[in-house]
């Protein structure tokens, strides 16, 4: 059944050892200057096309948009005139403009009280094509003075890390990527912890799982989390919002305890992100938070 | 001709699919890979050894694109071994298109959805050796099965036209031949 010609054979060999070869050189810490010069073509042919499908998406986005509001749209849709349909377009691409003119707003109010200095950027792509990891791609890279591991932001709080960056794209890892462990700080009690992607062996199911080291803290639902910052701000600079504490586990016997986490971003939504390539002089703690609406509603 | 319209549909599904497909947000994660629906058609058009070679180009095109959310490599390895096997076992088992007869609509499709399968497994079993920390049971089965279901469905875009022309053009290289012909080749 698997008969082949020895030539053939060779020719298998030598693509499999090839392959080995460079995820072997790429998996290196720091890269390899080989894949590195590959992954520059790449982008090469992805920034210019990409962008030009960023210009042609708004009626696609506004096409998928409807297919997913489900009948009662596509209903109202075929009711609709077809002059009618041309200056709703117009109006929705208005509403898209001030959407992500107030997205930006946030965001230059988060980082100004933070005291960060961020670059804009747009997400471009947001699944992978096998759907394990939680990245997506910004289209802006190192010529807008991006390096690896910065941490990235939006107008509500943390979106993830730069893992990768190309001279005009760049890949990020979300917070709720299963590789993805950040450094967070309780609100008021100053308490530290881990904020994991997914859900941790034994723990709740969730996006964002947060592991405190002491068992005795205190920990409530309701309490906000922030970064605990890293040092020199790589990769994550202090202070940033991550989310709020839904559920705590009490496991007795554990190690450490957990708790499910609210991510303050809504990852499905991503559109506009600010990159911080230049932390804050001294941590911000708690000022970036917004104010609590009303504390003694949460007893 | 042949060669040249396969390459160009081959590096239009990976443009495609890096700027296009990876930009729709699907609720649940993975969408379909018309990467592998094209190469389905190459595979069951050519020798094992063509069809390993062009299953690596097209991978390591994929990997030098962005997200670079894994190794490179890693594709061209997958895609270079799943289609060399899919065009073993149609050149040894007598399948439709081994013996010059043209593989029918529903074969193509077929493959796809084969090769969508063998990709997914093959890619998982890659993580694990490197040793991805994302890889878990329950992930790849919604991966591979939602990546199998949507890739068959791109496939009467990607597969069939590509699957088309490759035998077409093929018939007008024969017609000229006399005697009997050897069995694989571009």
């Amino acid at each position: 059944m698997f008969r082949d010609a020895p030539r053939s054979r060779l020719v298998l060999a030598l693509l499999v050892t090839a392959a080995v070869a460079l995820i072997v050189l790429d998996s290196r810490a720091g890269g390899g200057p080989v894949t590195d010069t590959g992954r520059r073509a790449g982008e090469l042919v992805f920034a210019p096309a990409s962008s030009a499908v960023s210009a042609a998406a708004g009626p696609v986005t506004d096409l998928y948009d409807g297919l997913r509001a489900g009948p009662a749209a596509a209903d109202r849709i075929e009711e609709l005139e077809r002059d009618n349909a041309e200056l709703r377009e117009r109006l929705r691409a208005a509403e898209l403009d001030e959407e992500r003119a107030q997205q930006l707003d946030e965001l230059l109010h988060l980082s100004g009280r933070g005291g960060y200095e961020i670059v804009a950027a747009q997400a471009v792509t947001r699944v992978t094509s096998h759907g394990y990891g939680r990245t997506v791609t910004l289209d802006a890279g190192s010529d807008s003075g991006i390096t690896a591991d910065m941490t990235v932001v939006n107008g509500q709080g943390l979106v993830g890390r730069v893992v990768e960056v190309g001279k005009r794209t760049s890949t990020v890892m979300l917070a709720t990527d299963v590789a993805s462990a950040v450094g967070v700080r309780l609100e008021g009690t100053r308490k530290i912890g881990v904020a994991k992607g997914g859900s941790v062996p034994g723990g709740p199911d969730a996006d964002l799982t947060l592991e405190l080291f002491d068992l005795e803290t205190p920990v409530e639902d309701g309490d906000r989390l922030v970064t605990l910052g890293s040092h020199d701000g790589a990769p994550f600079v202090p202070g940033v919002p991550v989310g709020t504490v839904e559920a705590v586990q009490m496991s007795p016997g554990a190690l450490s305890r957990l708790a499910r986490i609210a991510p303050v971003v809504d990852f499905a939504a991503l559109d506009v992100v600010g990159v911080v390539v230049s932390g804050p002089a001294e941590d911000p703690r708690d000022s970036v938070l917004p104010s609590q609406p009303d504390p003694e509603e949460d007893r | 001709m042949r060669t040249a319209a396969t390459l160009f549909i081959v590096a239009l599904a990976i443009l495609v699919q890096a700027t296009v497909v990876n930009r729709i947000p699907f609720a649940w994660g993975t969408g379909p890979d018309l990467v592998v629906a094209a190469l389905a058609a190459v595979a069951l058009t050519a020798s094992p050894a063509v069809s390993a070679g062009s299953g690596f180009a097209a991978g390591l095109a994929m990997d030098l694109m962005p997200p670079a959310e894994h190794a490179v490599g890693r594709y061209a390895l997958v895609l270079c071994v799943v289609f060399y096997l899919v065009a073993l076992l149609r050149t040894n088992t007598g399948a439709p298109g081994a013996v010059g007869g043209r593989p029918s609509a529903w074969t193509g499709i077929g493959a796809a959805l084969a090769a969508s399968l063998g990709v997914s497994a093959a890619y998982a079993a890659v993580g694990l050796v490197v040793g991805d920390p994302r890889l878990s049971l329950g992930a790849l089965a919604v991966a591979a099965g939602t990546g199998a279901v949507l890739t068959t469905l791109a496939a009467p875009l990607a597969t069939l036209p590509l699957l088309w022309i490759r035998t077409a053009f093929t018939e007008d290289e024969f017609a000229t031949v006399q005697g009997p012909t050897r069995l694989g080749g571009w």
